[in-house]
């Protein structure tokens, strides 16, 4: 098992290895900073972007959109999952509304937003619509798929439907979302700057990957696409942290 | 005396049970014995309410019941104090939860394991703690299921001597469905035999009075094999 992380963790330096090599091979063959940047030229957009005092708010605004988005998707699908595992109408009812989400275009959806809300509004909205269909169904199956025995086992010890929500529903559905949160997160984290490079609002890291492209700064792009990359793995760790210390070390 | 008299149940036109009348007297241990996939189970589940019987009367299980399933059936988010805390909410107050734990974790010298999660106990350790729980659980019956099954020989000799001593801290009356013939004869006051479907009392052995326990075992297996 030991060798089996070291060998993953050297195939996973080896990746990247690669990854700057081809970096370094493409721009040299392509010799076009517009359309392919150098690393050193990337390097100097990327401390560049940092260094503005703009920087901080650029990434807050953005995280801050992510999280109102993602905690108003989580909490509906909290709401609307339990109510469809009670009531079978309202099950059906969201049968056509996931299914419409889950399958319209992700650029349709941003003209959409861009149409009915303001610049500020828009990329919340695009990262609730990609997020609520991933977060509904996994409520859904928390409630749905729980182990029949330990509810059996609650029946004939008669414990109150209260202490059964609050015990065993409710953590389950909590656990099941604990699985999918990183990646349903950083799928948020990626729309809403999506949504932001359309809808262009003040402050935002999609707006700055819009103006880097029209002012062909393909380098400042590059720049940016790397601080995305690096908030995406932040998150992650952090998510990932906070699963183990809450939920992995007991189950 | 708790009773159950002339329990049918049919599924479709398979008649799982016919006829069963049992006597189970009260603070005894009965264990009910009979092959695998016989429909013992489902004779457990109609005394738990689980199943519907076809017709017949079931006499005094309208109390609470304790229940030790053949799989632990612990919640796993959940460490094993507040396992047990689950079942007795609805029945004890909340300082009430806490002496009673204390004192039966004590008593049988689990204190070190009140606070590990499910995952980090043995499968053995798990079973001790589901008979614990039936026992904690305020109830004049109860009922296990198969509940050595899963275990192997040394595991199975510690939690048949640790629900003996937990049986002589509280007095309950026990209804053990088995197929072992072992387990029935160190737990049983009283042997029900039962036979293939569809399935009937063969013969009800009072095994308390019996001291030879060799002698107890050939009557046992006379029924089981002999005249099978």
């Amino acid at each position: 098992m030991k060798s089996f992380t070291l060998k993953n963790r050297r195939l996973s330096v080896i990746s990247k290895l690669l990854i700057i090599v081809l970096w370094i091979l493409l721009s040299r063959t392509i010799d076009n900073e517009v359309i392919f940047p150098t690393i050193s030229s990337t390097f100097h957009s990327f401390t560049d972007i940092v260094r503005r005092p703009s920087f901080i708010i650029i990434i807050s605004h953005s995280l801050i959109r992510t999280l109102i988005g993602f905690v108003i998707s989580l909490v509906l699908a909290v709401i609307i999952g339990i109510l469809s595992s009670i009531s079978n109408i309202i099950y059906h009812l969201m049968i056509p509304i996931i299914n419409f989400l889950t399958s319209v275009p992700t650029m349709a959806i941003i003209i959409l937003a861009l149409i009915w809300l303001n610049n500020e509004f828009a990329p919340m909205f695009v990262g609730f619509i990609m997020v609520f269909p991933i977060l509904y169904e996994t409520v859904l199956k928390g409630i749905l798929d729980l182990d029949s025995n330990i509810i059996d086992m609650a029946k004939v010890y008669k414990v109150q439907k209260m202490t059964l929500i609050k015990d065993v529903y409710i953590p389950n559905i909590f656990l099941n979302l604990s699985y999918i949160f990183p990646s349903a997160l950083g799928i948020n984290f990626k729309m809403v700057i999506a949504g932001e490079a359309l809808s262009q609002p003040k402050y935002a890291i999609g707006t700055n990957l819009q103006l880097q492209k029209m002012y062909l700064n393909t380098s400042g792009v590059f720049a940016w696409i790397i601080i995305i990359l690096l908030m995406s793995k932040i998150f992650k760790y952090v998510l990932e942290g906070v699963n183990h210390l809450c939920i992995k070390s007991k189950i | 005396m708790y009773k159950i008299k002339n329990i049918n149940k049919s599924y479709k036109d398979l008649k799982v049970l016919e006829d069963i009348s049992i006597d189970f007297p009260k603070n005894k241990t009965i264990c009910i014995l009979g092959s695998s996939g016989c429909g013992k189970t489902t004779l457990l589940n109609i005394l738990l309410g689980i199943t519907n019987k076809d017709s017949g009367d079931i006499i005094g299980f309208e109390e609470d019941i304790s229940v030790v399933f053949q799989e632990d059936r612990l919640i796993p988010w959940k460490n094993i104090k507040d396992n047990i805390k689950f079942v007795l909410k609805r029945k004890m107050e909340k300082e009430q939860i806490e002496s009673i734990i204390d004192e039966y974790f004590e008593l049988v010298n689990l204190q070190e394991y009140k606070y590990y999660y499910p995952k980090n106990i043995s499968g053995g350790m798990r079973q001790k703690i589901n008979i614990l729980r039936a026992f904690l659980y305020p109830s004049n019956i109860l009922i296990m299921d198969e509940p050595f099954k899963s275990l192997d020989i040394n595991s199975k000799e510690v939690l048949i001597n640790f629900f003996k001593d937990l049986r002589i801290i509280e007095n309950k009356t026990c209804i053990i469905v088995t197929h072992d013939i072992d387990e029935a004869i160190a737990l049983g006051h009283k042997i029900v035999i039962l036979t293939d479907k569809p399935t009937m009392v063969k013969r009800v052995i009072e095994s308390e009075g019996i001291k030879d326990k060799t002698e107890l075992r050939i009557l046992i297996e006379e029924e089981l094999i002999i005249k099978k």
